[in-house]
């Protein structure tokens, strides 16, 4: 009896040892909501671009990213997104996916500057689509690229005045793109799909 | 002595062997640790300023290519070259062609800018094969991969680092947007003599290591075996003397530790051993077999020998007591030393008097014959002994064997009619003379000359008893008559 009791104590604290050890559940940073929110541009990402080519993008980020707005740094304006921002971006296997189709993969950047992985303040993540896991990148390819979304670049606005935009391409109000496309079952975001000041 | 040292090397082969293990695993763990925490700072630093390179180098591209020179960054990579002879800068396109080979490049950016921008260049300005390493293939992927690794080649050693270039937004519009990397910059950098250095300071101190612990393995085992091992050998040495009798033997000590504690304990054993085994002189060898075997008094058969110095009482008289001494002693030492040849045993001393008896088979023949080595030596050697000279007495029989006499102070001894027919023949035998009773005299067997026998009043007894002398010599009349009685 007393022999039985002292198994049951070790197996309970084997059982809570294990669980101590046992890695934590990794995070989910594409929210199963993420659908509902926001678009941050209204454009048509069906244009070529390094990585992606033409393949349709949809980028859409958490309501909690919208709210934020550019400051003055000196004569430079500057960007800064709110912890736990999330921006997930949507990538089709084609640029005019089918009615209902679902994208192949997501590009996800979490504003989580506390995280060791972070790199400007962001966590930069991939996950293939329909089960892929999410990989979080620790090298600097994903940062290296976005670093030009702080300088001037060919897309949305082009940031001409080269303001600090927190390495996203598109924030909400900088998008002078092109209007959403009438046809093709990829249309840019209506005026409320779209997150930002129109 | 030579049969000890065996246990001396095995102990002070231990001694060392721990020695030598503890130090060498317990100076050699720290120092691994360190050499290997040394090595991996050096490498983790040499890394460290190669990616920092690499990231200047890949910063000093970018802002090359943007305004369109890129001859300039070839010559920017020369001239990187020429100033620091160990390194060198490499660009490769992502298909591993090296850059700037040929026209390929310039050709596309003008067909994408839609103008002849660039003017191809004449004549190719390198040709550096492919890089064959297995990193590149990786540092081309997409996504890419970082990638820093040592090589070794020609008997030089080098870092190298081969930093993939991504198609920035910013490139695209000269090159396109087909494509994620742009091309891998591949620096090697000469660390041959800084990996020098290392193996020197890893011999060194591998050397360094060996002396330290065979000095202190050295040191310490001469202290050990200085203060532990050396003592501890005397100990067991003066101990084995002990065992064999020797008892001469002392622990020479100083220390007032454990050690020296212990020796002069065994110091103090030995003197008290030794007092001790001096004193068994004085007791009989019947008194210490009854101590080894227990005390309880048993009847036994034994054949007793007396002698007693004849004249002694006038010879003390007429000499100083030192002269007495030595003579009596000289006579009984002599007396003693033929009894124990014989097998005999020395009951007790008694002033003049000898008291000892014989056991086992031919006690009686073995008495006899200590009676005519006696008084043979005495014969011999009348002038030493001032003439002096003993008479004997011999008889056989039952008799008790037992501790006799206080609580404090006991003998083993022997008692019986034997032991009284003995002294009181003793007593009747001239100087030189030996008087066996008839029993020991039948006892002792055909070997021996007898004269009589004669008849010997005994005290306390009626009738006289028949006795016999023993003959010392093959003169016969020497030995002159019995004066107990006529044959
Ligand atoms: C070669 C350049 C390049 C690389 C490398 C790159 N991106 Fe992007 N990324 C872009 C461009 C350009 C956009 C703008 C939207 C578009 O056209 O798809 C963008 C947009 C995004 C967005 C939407 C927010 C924004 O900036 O507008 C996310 C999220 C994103 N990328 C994630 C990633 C992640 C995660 C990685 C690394 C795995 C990565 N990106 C690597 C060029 C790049």
């Amino acid at each position: 009896m007393k022999r039985n009791r002292k198994g049951l104590a070790l197996a309970i604290g084997a059982v809570l040892l294990a669980l101590s050890c046992a890695p934590k559940a990794p995070e989910v940073y594409a929210s199963p909501e993420y659908p509902t929110w926001a678009r941050t541009t209204r454009t048509v990402l069906d244009y070529p671009i390094p990585g992606h080519m033409n393949r349709l993008r949809i980028p859409r980020m958490n309501a909690l990213g919208f709210t934020a707005t550019p400051l003055a740094d000196g004569d430079r304006q500057r960007w800064d997104f709110p912890e736990d921002t999330v921006i997930v971006k949507e990538v089709y296997a084609s640029a005019k996916p089918a009615a209902g189709e679902r994208p192949v993969q997501l590009t996800i950047m979490a504003k989580d500057p506390k995280d060791p992985r972070a790199q400007g303040g962001w966590l930069w993540i991939t996950k293939d689509l329909p089960d892929g896991k999410e990989t979080v990148f620790t090298g600097n390819f994903c940062i290296t690229c976005h670093a030009n979304a702080n300088e001037k670049h060919p897309y949305a606005d082009k940031n001409l005045k080269e303001e600090f935009r927190d390495y996203v391409f598109f924030v909400p109000g900088r998008d002078n793109g092109r209007p959403a496309s009438a046809s093709g079952a990829s249309p840019g975001a209506t005026a409320s799909e779209y997150g930002g000041v129109p | 002595m030579a049969g000890q040292s065996p246990r001396r090397t095995r102990l002070a082969i231990k001694v060392n062997l721990i020695l030598v293990v503890t130090l060498a695993v317990g100076v050699g763990l720290i120092l691994a640790a360190f050499a290997a925490n040394l090595i991996a700072s050096r490498d983790q630093i040499t890394r460290r300023f190669l990616k920092q390179e690499a990231n200047d180098l890949y910063t000093s591209i970018e802002n090359f290519m943007i305004p369109g020179e890129a001859p300039l960054a070839v010559k920017f990579f020369a001239q990187v070259q020429a100033v620091n002879p160990g390194s060198r800068i490499l660009l490769f396109r992502q298909n591993g062609n090296f850059a700037f080979s040929d026209n390929t490049t310039i050709s596309r950016v003008n067909t994408n800018l839609g103008t002849a921008k660039f003017r191809p260049r004449e004549g190719i300005v390198t040709t550096v094969s492919m890089p064959s390493k297995p990193g590149f293939a990786q540092a081309a992927a997409t996504p890419p991969a970082e990638r820093f690794f040592r090589e070794d080649e020609g008997g030089r050693s080098y870092f190298r680092a081969y930093r993939p270039l991504i198609n920035l937004p910013k490139c695209t519009v000269c090159h396109g947007s087909d494509h994620t990397v742009r091309g891998v910059i591949d620096i090697r950098s000469d660390i041959t003599d800084e990996a020098r250095g290392q193996t020197i300071i890893l011999a060194g101190a591998g050397a360094g290591f060996f002396l330290v612990v065979s000095l202190l393995a050295f040191v310490i085992g001469a202290f050990l075996r200085r203060v532990v091992i050396g003592p501890v050998n005397t100990i067991g040495l003066v101990c084995s003397g002990v065992a064999a009798g020797r008892f001469e033997g002392r622990v020479a000590t100083r220390s007032d530790d454990e050690i020296g504690d212990l020796a002069r304990t065994v110091n103090t054993m030995v003197e008290g051993l030794e007092e001790r085994f001096k004193l068994t002189k004085y007791v009989s060898a019947g008194t210490l077999g009854a101590l080894r075997a227990g005390e309880e008094p048993k009847r036994v058969t034994r054949t007793l020998l007396f002698t007693d110095v004849r004249g002694f009482t006038s010879y003390t008289e007429g000499h100083p007591p030192e002269r007495v001494v030595e003579v009596l002693n000289a006579l009984l030492d002599s007396q003693a030393r033929i009894i124990h040849e014989n097998g005999g045993d020395i009951d007790k001393f008694v002033g003049d008097e000898i008291v000892s008896y014989f056991q086992d088979e031919d006690a009686s023949l073995r008495a006899c014959r200590s009676a005519v080595a006696i008084a043979r030596f005495c014969a011999g050697h009348g002038v030493e002994s001032d003439g002096l000279s003993v008479g004997m007495g011999i008889a056989s029989g039952s008799v008790i064997l037992g501790m006799v006499g206080s609580a404090r102070r006991a003998d083993y001894t022997v008692i019986g009619d034997a032991v009284n027919v003995a002294s009181r023949l003793c007593s009747l035998a001239k100087a030189g003379q030996v008087v066996v009773d008839s029993g020991a005299k039948s006892e002792a067997g055909p070997g021996l000359s007898f004269k009589g026998p004669f008849g010997a009043k005994l005290k306390g007894k009626e009738k006289p008893r028949e006795v016999w002398i023993l003959l010392t010599s093959t003169d016969d009349d020497a030995q002159g008559n019995f004066k107990g009685g006529k044959p």
